[in-house]
């Protein structure tokens, strides 16, 4: 036995490198690119981040694409569009040529049923609220029934012939009752009606609901298992109790026309067609493989520039050029590599040794470096995002605007950018970054020590006399977060004579601790989902999910309000720019510095343009083979 | 025999359920979860999504639902990676961890035998002292630091290896080599003292009298003795080297085990962290099991009970 031991050992030895090696060495992609992260997944309805949305930009298309130098909305899926003067309707017309992977036509139908889909609470879609500018899309997302109004409710009962995952028989009505009875909050008359789900505690008392269907009185009762019998009142089981979705303003008169009306004018609602969890999903795919098998190479149907060919997970999603795609000519790579490297240093040596022909990020301490060699294939560039202290300004004496706008003035955001970030960020002094087309930023004062000393005596901390000493900024661990609020600490010391604490706190503690308001001063960064200011500017009124400071002011939300009503874009632009002056007066976040994005890309790809959003479309991308090849021999 | 495996297998049952429940009621005790996003959701969006992972149901539901599919060997869909079930993780990272484990194994036990033994033999001796130095700082020097200096001299000054990534030979040596280094200069140090301890015994001595060469005797009588304390080292080590290392999987981009980990915990993976906490357990478990059964075989005076 014991001789066997060390043969078994060797043999095992040998195996594994065996098997390591058979695993395959893929030949390397035409276009191989760093992804950072293993994306959550490639079903464009419910992922939410930068990495995701590089590989489904790759693999779906959506109404417009976005132009690759500035973004503007060019023809995608849609060759044309018209646009209502009242700026509410908009017709896109569906080119005739665009195909689904397995050859079969883009429709009208297929952005119905994607938005629906992307809408419809089963879902679960964090960006569901791109499409709420849509009419009545808020309500069916959020499942908001009225009495009175017609209702579609999805049954357990399947159709005949049903693909696996395709939903039950939907049956629709005017809802006419709704029991137990309604929340005695009748004192709003337009939520006079409105049903809200009620929270998961209080499920066990479902309401019941009538429903008028077919001139025929029916009544609903919702419980948790699809077997369990009618409740002896005889309400039947139900699925999904929804507002119909022909309610919802998205219609298809005919396979070539998508008509979509909006609540509001929205001037930006054309580029977020562009944006990818707006991108169609293939309806037959989705509904014959159960998520997320749909979404395995050999089951994708996409309509995008590039299919799935394979994926190892936390290595490689492979890209290969789609033969159906229309403007398949202007695609220059067979094969595209996305790769999920978490370590920024592994990027930049794969990069540096020819690996990878684009990489996103690099490692803040070799910034310098990388300047002083003075490359041409880095060139940090503004990014639409904004680093900022969040400031509860429920807890004393932050609730002090006069503390507030001390604590600004005596951050030199000049020498943050200057020691600590190093990649020519641009000091802050607005929240919503520079870039923006027609937007004119306000301002919030720069530093100044004196001004700083004089408001918090003002306040009442002379000299930071008797100024509370068990204050905190909580930061996400991070060496960069550090290194900043170290700072800040400092120059508060130094200009206003007061002390800080540090609170370093590990990601998903962090956010809870910042949602709950369970600090004083915070780090925080926002990057523009679309480029507008809005896409700041709302975070703040009052109610604001991703207000999280307790501040709140009712001009602000007014403005806010008025601007997404206003149609014309000067009088929007200048509504939102009364509303930063608020912002930037009040201070319940104080800006720090504007984001750069420090990409770097091989100097032999062409069709890549530095753009604010750090968007790269992979269409009308190409490599320059001669460059690449002299790229090649230089390094050895 | 058969009764004491049996026994350590109705053991191993009861620690999986414990660290089963342990890990659950730690997982949901610490702030935030696998929902918890920069982007701040409206409640109704953050419902949906909720009722979509059964997140909105009482704990003790939730507890008895994982249980259940658990033992039907079903660990369920990971948050983060949505497209993939926990076993089609553990399936795709599991042999990546394990064949660079065993290279790694390789190294630290060719290494750190070979050292061991002949700083033994040497005791007291400049090699002896340079081979027990060095195994010092490879045991004091994190393997970032290795992997960083062997990346500056392999990759960039001498370029014979690639800079990352996983699929042939060329990119199994620096991580692998990386990964093993501390656990051979751990097996160099082992190896010696256990040596030591062997040869001042009196077996060794009626081995000598009977005329033997050194060789023999350390081959075939003093070693297997000496291998004592280096197995009962390396059942643990192994557990912990096949589930993957974080730094060196990031550091070379390997898609492993390690990193998911790691991962899993941070961002609240509900799902992939306890199929991973499982698999580690078992494997800890089987490994200890296997360092037990092959006492027997390396000491005769060892008995199972």
């Amino acid at each position: 036995m014991r001789s066997v031991f060390p043969y078994l050992a060797l043999a095992g030895l040998l195996g594994a490198i065996g098997w390591a090696v058979s695993f395959g060495t893929l030949p390397p992609a035409d276009f191989s690119f760093c992804n950072e992260s293993e994306i959550k997944t490639i079903d464009p309805a419910i992922v939410t981040g930068q990495p995701e949305g590089r590989v489904i930009r790759g693999l779906f298309e959506g109404l417009v694409n976005w132009h690759p130098e500035d973004l503007h909305p060019i023809p995608g899926v849609a060759d044309r569009w018209t646009i209502s003067d009242d700026r509410l309707t908009y017709r896109f017309h569906i080119r005739p040529d665009a195909q689904w992977s397995d050859g079969s036509p883009v429709t009208s139908e297929d952005f119905v049923y994607s938005f629906r889909r992307f809408l419809h609470p089963a879902t679960g879609a964090e960006y569901a609220y791109q499409l709420h500018y849509v009419r009545g899309a808020r309500d069916f997302n959020h499942a908001r029934v009225k009495v009175g109004e017609s209702v579609e409710i999805e049954l357990y009962k399947r159709p005949e012939n049903a693909l696996p995952d395709a939903p039950g028989v939907i049956v629709r009505g005017r809802l006419v009752d709704v029991e137990p009875p309604l929340p005695d909050n009748n004192d709003e008359p337009a939520d006079d009606h409105a049903v809200e789900e009620s929270e998961s505690e209080a499920d066990d008392i479902k309401r019941t609901y009538t429903v008028e269907i077919d001139g025929r009185m029916r009544r609903f009762r919702q419980r948790e298992d699809e077997r369990a019998e009618p409740s002896p009142d005889g309400g039947e089981n139900y699925r999904w109790l929804l507002p119909d979705f022909e309610e919802v303003a998205i219609r298809a008169p005919d396979p070539a026309t998508l008509i979509i009306e909006l609540e509001n004018p929205t001037p930006y609602f054309l580029t977020l067609t562009g944006f990818y969890p707006l991108f169609p999903v293939n309806r037959e795919c989705v509904e014959t493989h159960p998520f997320p098998s749909w979404t395995k190479p050999e089951n994708l149907v996409c309509n995008g520039p590039y299919i799935l060919e394979s994926r190892r997970i936390r290595d490689r999603v492979r890209l290969r050029k789609n033969p159906y795609y229309w403007d398949r000519d202007n695609i220059h790579f067979e094969t595209v590599d996305a790769l999920a490297i978490e370590s920024l240093t592994t990027a930049l040596n794969m990069y540096l040794t020819g690996q990878l022909d684009y990489i996103p990020q690099v490692p803040a301490t070799v910034v310098p470096t990388l300047l002083e060699q003075d490359r041409v294939d880095f060139n940090p560039t503004p990014y639409l995002g904004t680093y900022y202290y969040r400031i509860n300004t429920t807890r004393p004496p932050l609730d002090n605007p006069l503390v507030r706008r001390a604590l600004s003035r005596a951050i030199d955001r000049e020498e943050i950018v200057t020691r600590v970030t190093r990649a020519g960020q641009l000091p802050g002094h607005s929240f919503v970054p520079p870039g923006l087309a027609g937007y004119e930023q306000a301002l919030c004062e720069g530093y100044d020590p004196e001004e700083a000393k004089r408001l918090l005596a003002e306040a009442g901390y002379p000299g930071g006399r008797g100024f509370p000493a068990n204050l905190e900024i909580m930061y996400n661990t991070h060496e960069m977060h550090k290194s900043i609020a170290e700072l800040i600490q400092s120059q508060w010391k130094r200009v206003l004579g007061i002390d800080v604490k540090l609170q370093n706190q590990e990601w998903a503690a962090y956010l809870s601790h910042q949602r709950q308001l369970q600090y004083s001063v915070c780090r925080a960064a926002w990057i523009g989902d679309y480029p507008d200011p809005n896409t700041f500017l709302d975070m703040f009124v009052s109610d604001g999910a991703n207000n999280q400071t307790g501040w709140g002011n009712a001009e602000y939300d007014r403005l806010i309000e008025a601007a997404a009503r206003e149609a014309e874009p000067e009088a929007r632009m200048a509504l939102l720019h009364d509303a930063e002056e608020i912002l930037m007066d009040e201070l319940p976040i104080i800006p720090v510095y504007y984001y750069v994005s420090t990409f770097m890309v091989k100097p032999y790809v062409e069709g890549f343009y530095p753009n604010i959003q750090d968007v790269h479309p992979l269409q009308g991308m190409r490599i320059d083979t001669d460059k690449k090849r002299l790229a090649i021999e230089s390094l050895r | 025999m058969i009764g004491f495996l049996v026994r350590r297998l109705g053991w191993m049952i009861i620690t999986l359920w414990v660290v089963f429940t342990i890990s659950f009621a730690l997982m949901r005790s610490v702030p935030g979860g696998p929902l918890s996003s920069e982007r701040a959701l409206e409640p109704e969006i953050e419902k949906n999504i909720r009722a979509r992972y059964h997140l909105d149901e009482p704990l003790m539901k939730q507890y008895l639902r994982e249980l259940g599919n658990t033992l039907q060997g079903d660990l369920g869909y990971s948050f983060k990676l949505a497209d993939f079930s926990v076993n089609e993780i553990i399936a795709q990272g599991f042999p990546i961890s394990a064949t660079l484990g065993i290279v790694a194994l390789g190294v630290a036990l060719s290494i750190g035998l070979t050292a061991g033994i002949v700083s033994a033999i040497r005791r007291q001796s400049l090699i002896d002292v340079t081979l027990m130095s060095l195994a010092t700082v490879g045991i004091a020097l994190p393997n970032f630091v290795v992997a960083g200096i062997l990346i500056i001299l392999l990759v960039f000054l001498w370029p014979v290896f690639p800079a990352a990534g996983w699929g042939n030979l060329s990119q199994l040596v620096l991580p692998g080599f990386c990964l093993g280094l501390p656990y051979a200069a751990y097996v160099a140090r082992l190896a010696r003292t256990g040596l030591l301890d062997v040869l001042s015994q009196d077996y060794i001595r009626t081995a000598r009298a009977k005329g033997l060469r050194t060789p023999t005797v350390i081959l075939r009588h003093a070693l297997k003795g000496a291998m004592l304390p280096v197995v009962s080292f390396m059942g643990p080590a192994i557990a912990g080297i096949l589930t993957g290392s974080l730094v060196v999987e990031q550091i070379f981009a390997i898609p492993g085990l390690g990193v998911h980990f790691i991962q899993a915990a941070t961002q609240r993976d509900y799902t992939l962290a306890m199929g991973l906490v499982l698999l580690y357990t078992t494997l800890l478990y089987t490994m200890n099991l296997l360092v037990d059964v092959s006492y027997v075989y390396l000491d005769p005076r060892a008995k199972l009970e």
